[in-house]
């Protein structure tokens, strides 16, 4: 009776053990999975964070400021993460500026177009064109030439003209400066080409001019 | 052995033809070229009749001479006829055009008509197309002495178009460059 007492406790330590040990492996293993998680979560704030500065993510602003915020919302406590969240708000300031100085820009160019319109002189790039081929004499395609100059950055401005677009594919004709553009439609005396694209820079000046033919 | 021959034979064919092979481009696309390359000669015929109209002020005439040349290939040459003599005389375009603006008469009127296309722009197993469009050249020169010059001079030009790209603001254009060649003159006719 007593040796069977004295097994009861030894089975009931033996379980006790097992118990233990069982609860203790469980937990380890739940940290070791969490631990694997959090790394993987590091791993792909790293991945997604570095896409958003080398540039080649293909999103639009808006997307890239959001997919930050979302990463910055996970809080991750990692020193590189963090530094590479820095660089990217960074990146994504100096983007943000310059959108804003291009919209500025544009709306200035608008402006300064509507204001031409308004006081009854040439009313826009499109129009110098017209009156530059049309000029009656080559003073006053030479006075036209020199205004329209002035709503470019500089002479030599690259002028595409798209010759076609079909299926997908634009052909163009050899790329020539606006100063060269201008001189031409004063020499052949004919506009053939309407404007199909406009690139302005900070000052509202044309930095590219894209043409087609009408 | 021979058979071997062969097999190299056919081999080294299929990969020439495939090495060489470009993509047929679109009847548009084609069309485009056509007219564009149209389109530079008729440039040409303006660019000369400024150059020999003697109402041009000297620094014009030399900067459309430049936007002339532009249209050329290299080495191109310029057939000139007249009435008076038999033999046609071929100078290098740059030395045709300054002949041109110095010429001695104290009117001079140029006009191209009748610009079309005699033989299509075709491609060349290099990937160009060549073509030839004949003009059609009326000279009227005139001088306070009374003398009066007038020919019509019809004149073939070869045509060459090719593919190339360049690089603007860090993005590849791809564009079709015109290029005018030898211009030849097949028949010069009084008035």
């Amino acid at each position: 009776m007593r040796n069977f007492h004295h097994l009861t406790i030894f089975i009931f330590i033996a379980f006790a053990s097992v118990g233990i040990f069982s609860c203790k492996s469980q937990k380890k293993l739940a940290a070791e999975q969490a631990a694997a998680a959090e790394a993987r979560k590091i791993a792909k704030a790293k991945a997604d964070l570095e896409e958003l500065l080398s540039d080649n993510s293909g999103l639009s602003l808006d997307e890239k400021e959001q997919r930050l915020k979302t990463i910055k919302d996970m809080n991750i406590q990692d020193d590189e993460v963090q530094q590479l969240i820095v660089k990217v708000e960074e990146k994504l300031k100096r983007e943000r500026d310059a959108l804003a100085a291009k919209e500025r820009a544009e709306r200035l160019a608008r402006e300064r177009e509507e204001q031409l319109r308004r006081e009854g002189g040439p009313k826009g790039l499109g129009d110098y064109f017209n009156l530059i081929a049309n000029s009656p004499n080559l003073a006053t395609a030479n006075r036209y030439i020199d205004e329209a100059l002035g709503l470019f950055a500089s002479d030599d401005v690259p002028v595409l003209i798209i010759i076609s677009k079909s299926g997908g594919t634009v052909d163009y004709d050899r790329p020539t400066t606006i100063r060269k553009y201008l001189e031409y439609l004063k020499d052949q005396k004919i506009n053939r080409n309407k404007i199909e694209n406009v690139i302005y820079d900070a000052n509202g000046k044309i930095t590219e001019l894209e043409l087609i033919k009408k | 052995m021979k058979n071997i021959k062969i097999f190299l034979s056919v081999a080294l064919a299929v990969i020439s033809t495939v090495a060489f092979a470009q993509p047929e481009i679109s009847p548009e696309r084609k069309q485009a070229i056509d007219s564009l390359a149209l389109e530079k000669v008729k440039d040409l015929g303006k660019y000369i009749s400024i150059i020999g109209n003697k109402e041009t002020p000297f620094s014009e005439a030399n900067r459309v001479i430049e936007r002339a040349l532009e249209l050329f290939a290299p080495g191109s040459q310029m057939g000139v006829s007249s009435l008076n003599r038999k033999e046609i005389k071929y100078y290098g375009i740059r030395e045709y055009l300054q002949r041109l603006m110095a010429l001695n008469y104290d009117r001079v009127n140029i006009e191209w008509f009748n610009v079309q296309y005699i033989s299509d722009l075709v491609r060349q197993p290099d990937g160009r197309y060549v073509g030839v469009i004949t003009i059609y050249q009326r000279f009227v020169g005139e001088s306070d002495d009374g003398l009066k010059y007038v020919d019509t001079t019809k004149k073939d030009i070869t045509v060459y178009v090719e593919r190339k790209q360049t690089q603007i603001h860090g993005r590849l254009i791809g564009f079709w460059d015109v290029l005018l060649g030898d211009i030849r003159v097949t028949e010069t006719k009084p008035g």
